[in-house]
């Protein structure tokens, strides 16, 4: 079985011959051979996403949620569809105030004037299924207050089926979307019951908050299924932060805690923070990374879990036979690609993917601002086969969505990261399950 | 809020509640619970029907009082303050809901029925739409009796679908009123009009007939 051992990354590397450029240059080459045999897909890449935008603003509130499933707010997709996106006016609009009085009295008994000592009316952040409010209580402790816009769960069903008509008229006949669909509609309805967000709130507060970390407290006595109240975490989101022109050492400290906590989080093998968007993370004024909003926090069953894990070495040292091995397992191909040439062309796309997206653990440090990386990840993204039908094990839409969250975060904010403690803490994990 | 007002106002809720146990209770009864005497109801109630009709106009009594309590109100949008007026009545009626239920359509949809809760809606709705000053020049020649009116008719509506309302906290019809703020509110504040007039009234002035009339 492939583990993480670092005797398997110097095999990498001498793979790679003089490591990491040589490696890139490898991935650019097969970049140019892909672009070169194929027709611009530019323009057809711009039609499906008006097709997708097109008609998910008429689903409006869930609607975010789901492209949000399928990450592509995450730049996984081409950048035609952000383009598009943009274009749609695909945002939310925050609820309106007298309403937030109506659900705070609704649910909590009281309207806020009566709660709390002070409540903002104006929203701090609106997001597809509620809108948060900061307060204070009448001890003066800070809060956040999360109110989920009314009728957003008896929709959630409803949405899910237009989603589904959707995808199954875009996607090749045949195709296999139901178990991602179904696994979607499961997280979105979790989403919306808050308390099961308190209660995620909790663990994560036992499991991370730390000197270099920072999550928000759970207050039960003022939360239902509709309302969440928390403790308020003080800080600024990515955008804001890197508008003040930061160092590049405190870019790098804020990188390395961030991916650090991505990493200590598989380490236990539990709950991972499933939401990787700037959105729900701060930097605080002590120099913490705060994480906030455990309302998408995924367990994957062990076996995807730690294939999906492997697939890290197994790029790397680019053992095609563990590859294969690895792809059957995860559900990636649906034929031998030595007898079919369509899924020749996937399982190549893949393989080159995934070596990319492997190589920050190839040395002991990696720039995720080097230019270079963003192009090439770009452009995989841009080449990816999205036309086809989805493949995968169900559980890729989460795991991705973390993984590519994590890199897109570190890309922006231009950070360099030492690998050395994660990928012992991966090695640990795989070995165990060796 | 006057002691008085105070007082109507528990006699009210007071009766609401009765109401529910027995449709046919008497002053005195309500008076013996209230631990009042029959006279002090009498002095402000001259019998049992205004009682009951009171209660539906005395939450517009105490909408107006909520407001005081509220922060930056007059920045509130037309949408705001409509979603406000009816998010809190349907609260109001939500805590005597049973008496609502068999009482509304008698007490405020029966054309023979008294106009006190009428009156008090149509003036409220008035004080929100006249000191909104967002609402466009042509569309604010549509406010009126005749608006408040139609509001007040979609009024029902909105009690009748709470009513049936089988959603959760009644989250269904909280949403409704939000929608349906939201579109009265992109009507008047929508500057299409105004600019569809100024449209007709260029094409009026460069057209030959009104050449004639000034010449004439």
């Amino acid at each position: 079985m492939e583990t993480f051992p670092s005797t398997k990354y110097q095999r990498g590397k001498i793979f790679a011959k003089t490591g990491f450029k040589v490696g890139k240059n490898y991935a650019e080459h097969y970049l140019k051979s892909l672009a070169l045999g194929k027709k611009n897909k530019s323009e057809l890449h711009r039609k499906t996403a008006e097709d997708v935008f097109g008609e998910f603003t008429k689903l409006r509130g869930t609607a975010l949620k789901i492209a949000q499933s399928f990450s592509i707010d995450q730049g996984f997709l081409p950048t035609e569809f952000s383009e598009v996106m943009t274009k749609a006016q695909y945002k939310v609009p925050p609820i309106n105030k007298s309403l937030v009085r109506a659900i705070i009295k609704q649910e909590l008994g009281k309207f806020p004037e009566f709660l709390f000592n002070d409540f903002d009316p104006e929203a701090i952040a609106a997001a597809s299924i509620g809108q948060v409010h900061k307060a204070t209580l009448k001890n003066g402790k800070k809060i956040a207050i999360k109110i989920q816009y009314p009728g957003v769960r008896e929709t959630i069903a409803s949405d899910i089926a237009l989603a589904r008509t959707l995808f199954k008229s875009i996607l090749p006949r045949g195709s296999e979307v139901d178990p991602y669909i179904d696994e979607v509609k499961t997280t979105l309805l979790l989403e919306t019951d808050y308390i099961s967000e308190g209660e995620s709130i909790n663990r994560f507060h036992k499991r991370f908050s730390n000197e270099k970390v920072i999550t928000p407290e759970w207050i039960p006595e003022l939360s239902t299924e509709r309302v969440l109240t928390m403790s308020f975490v003080d800080g600024v989101h990515l955008d804001e932060f890197l508008t003040g022109n930061p160092a590049q050492p405190e870019k790098d400290h804020y990188g390395q805690i961030f991916w650090d906590f991505f990493h200590n989080q598989i380490k236990d093998r539990d709950e991972v923070h499933a939401d990787t968007h700037p959105g729900n993370f701060l930097f605080t004024p002590d120099g913490k990374l705060g994480v906030i909003d455990f309302g998408c926090v995924k367990k994957f069953p062990e076996d995807f879990f730690i294939n999906y894990l492997r697939l890290l070495p197994t790029h790397l040292n680019r053992d095609e036979k563990a590859i294969l091995e690895l792809y059957n397992r995860l559900e990636v191909l649906k034929d031998n690609p030595e007898t079919n040439a369509k899924e020749k062309e996937f399982y190549e796309f893949c393989k080159h993917y995934g070596f990319t997206f492997a190589m920050p653990y190839l040395d002991d440090s990696f720039d995720f601002g080097d230019n270079e990386y963003k192009d090439l990840i770009r452009n995989y993204t841009r080449n990816a086969p999205v036309t086809t039908e989805p493949r995968g094990n169900k559980h890729f839409i989460y795991t991705t969505r973390v993984h590519l969250g994590l890199y897109h975060f570190l890309m922006k904010l231009g950070a360099k990261i030492s690998t050395v403690q994660s990928k012992e803490l991966l090695e640990e994990v795989l070995t165990e399950f060796a | 809020m006057d002691k008085e007002t105070k007082l109507k106002i528990k006699i009210a809720d007071a009766s609401a509640s009765r109401y529910i146990e027995n449709n046919r209770f008497t002053i005195q009864s309500l008076a013996q619970q209230l631990d009042i005497e029959p006279s002090v109801i009498f002095g402000h109630f001259p019998n049992r029907s205004a009682i009951l009709d009171y209660f539906y106009e005395s939450r517009l009594l105490l909408f107006a009082e909520d407001l005081k309590q509220i922060k930056g109100y007059s920045d509130f949008s037309l949408s705001e303050k409509m979603s406000n007026l009816f998010y809190l009545l349907i609260d109001q009626f939500q805590q005597h809901r049973e008496f609502v239920l068999l009482t509304y359509k008698e007490r405020i949809l029966s054309p023979n029925c008294s106009s006190g809760f009428q009156k008090t809606f149509v003036r409220s709705l008035e004080e929100i739409f006249s000191a909104d000053v967002q609402i466009s020049s042509t569309a604010s020649l549509c406010k009126g009796r005749f608006l408040y009116q139609s509001i007040f008719c979609h009024f029902h509506g909105l009690i009748l679908f709470w009513m049936n309302d089988q959603s959760q906290n009644y989250v269904n019809s909280m949403a409704l009123i939000d929608k349906w703020c939201s579109l009265i509110e992109e009507i008047y504040y929508s500057k299409i009009i105004d600019r569809g007039f100024d449209f007709t009234k260029f094409l009026f002035y460069q057209s030959p007939f009104s050449k004639m009339i000034s010449k004439s």
